[in-house]
């Protein structure tokens, strides 16, 4: 069996990082851009890619959509899904339990707890969105409980992706809250990968970059990232 | 079946007793036992998550997280084990029950934990075992 590896489950990826470089095992993964820049989709290819190599198991969690509508949504990006790659969107949790506003932040933190009592293996979880538990929450203390959610998913080894959205990359502004702040999120991540969009006179591309990799010598360029009939690629740097 | 459900209805007698509360950790025995506990629900009627976790508050004075209970039925009716029908006049809530061929499965599973809880409760009753 070839060594599992994130930078090569997605063609071009691993020109981000410099000498054997890779995204660290175990650690918590902040993907970050603007709406449409491929943030689901980078994810949940990355994972299922990734478990093409190995036995290990992997949860992705989603408060944003059916599990039904985004396996369509990764299957329109050419990304097949993993059979060992599960997909949770507590929708059913959101319909039934709508008169008691349940704790998102719990639920998932014993959702972690049930995965890793019934696989041994299971070491990657994908969260989807950041926005969307804010939204959920109105009595969250975001710095208190997201300082004590990243410091579950560290104590538990799973290399985690987080995904959020924002606005505006330089400013690291949030959607979906009602006001621009500093984000704990920035501060508390091991790493940072940013997807985006630039535009000029000619054209529209989409990119990827590497904001921020704890202990990683990486590359700081953004590189486009296209999608093809197998899913996503990264081309070259994109100036 | 039906004297195995009785025997498991019997525990909130203990739960509910305050005296006896806090030296039998009934959260405890729930919690480890929960998917028996779960398929023995879904044995007598065909239930949804919410409802589930209501009837397992009623009957054991124990709250189970959502986020427990619904991968735990994700899971079973990825196994076959269960299947999801949706209820009438609302399509968005999803009642469980057992897949018909996994009933007798379910049935004996059930059996054979009782018999082995009660082995064990024997023994440690009596200082002996008795079969």
């Amino acid at each position: 069996m070839v060594k599992s590896t994130f930078k090569n489950s997605i063609d071009g990826l691993s020109d981000l990082f410099k000498d054997e470089t890779d995204i660290p095992g175990g650690s918590v993964i902040l993907v970050t851009g603007v709406e449409g820049g491929l943030k689901s989709g980078l994810v949940f290819n990355i994972i299922s890619n990734y478990l093409a190599s190995n036995d290990k198991y992997a949860l992705y969690a989603t408060l944003e959509e059916t599990e039904e509508s985004h396996s369509r949504n990764m299957k329109s990006l050419g990304i097949k899904k993993h059979d060992r790659l599960h997909i949770f969107d507590y929708m059913d949790v959101r319909h039934e339990w709508k008169n008691e506003e349940p704790d998102f932040l719990k639920v998932t933190e014993e959702m972690i707890n049930f995965y890793r009592e019934k696989y041994a293996d299971f070491s990657i979880f994908a969260f989807d969105s950041l926005n969307a538990l804010y939204s959920l929450s109105s009595n969250l203390n975001i710095r208190k409980q997201m300082y004590h959610f990243f410091t579950m998913l560290r104590t538990r080894k799973l290399t985690s992706f987080l995904i959020m959205e924002t606005h505006s990359p330089d400013r690291h502004l949030l959607i979906g809250t009602g006001g621009y702040m500093e984000r704990p999120e920035f501060f508390l991540a091991d790493g940072i990968i940013e997807l985006g969009i630039v535009e000029d006179k000619e054209s529209v591309k989409r990119y990827i970059q590497i904001r921020k990799m704890r202990g990683v010598n990486h590359n700081m360029e953004k590189h486009q990232i296209l999608v093809g009939k197998n899913g996503l690629m990264v081309v070259g740097s994109i100036y | 079946m039906g004297q195995i459900l009785n025997d498991l209805r019997l525990i909130p007698k203990f739960a509910n007793n305050p005296g006896l509360k806090s030296d039998i950790p009934v959260e405890d025995i729930v919690k480890n036992h929960l998917e028996i506990i779960i398929l023995s629900l879904l044995l007598e009627k065909p239930r949804c998550g919410y409802d589930l976790i209501k009837e397992i508050i009623a009957r054991y004075n124990v709250m189970i997280s959502q986020g427990t209970v619904y991968p735990l039925l994700y899971s079973l009716k990825r196994e076959g084990i269960i299947h999801m029908e949706s209820m009438k006049g609302d399509m968005k809530i999803k009642n469980y029950s057992i897949t018909g061929d996994f009933r007798y499965t379910v049935e004996k599973k059930i059996d054979g934990f009782i018999k082995t809880e009660e082995y064990i409760l024997n023994s440690i009753r009596n200082g002996e075992i008795y079969v």
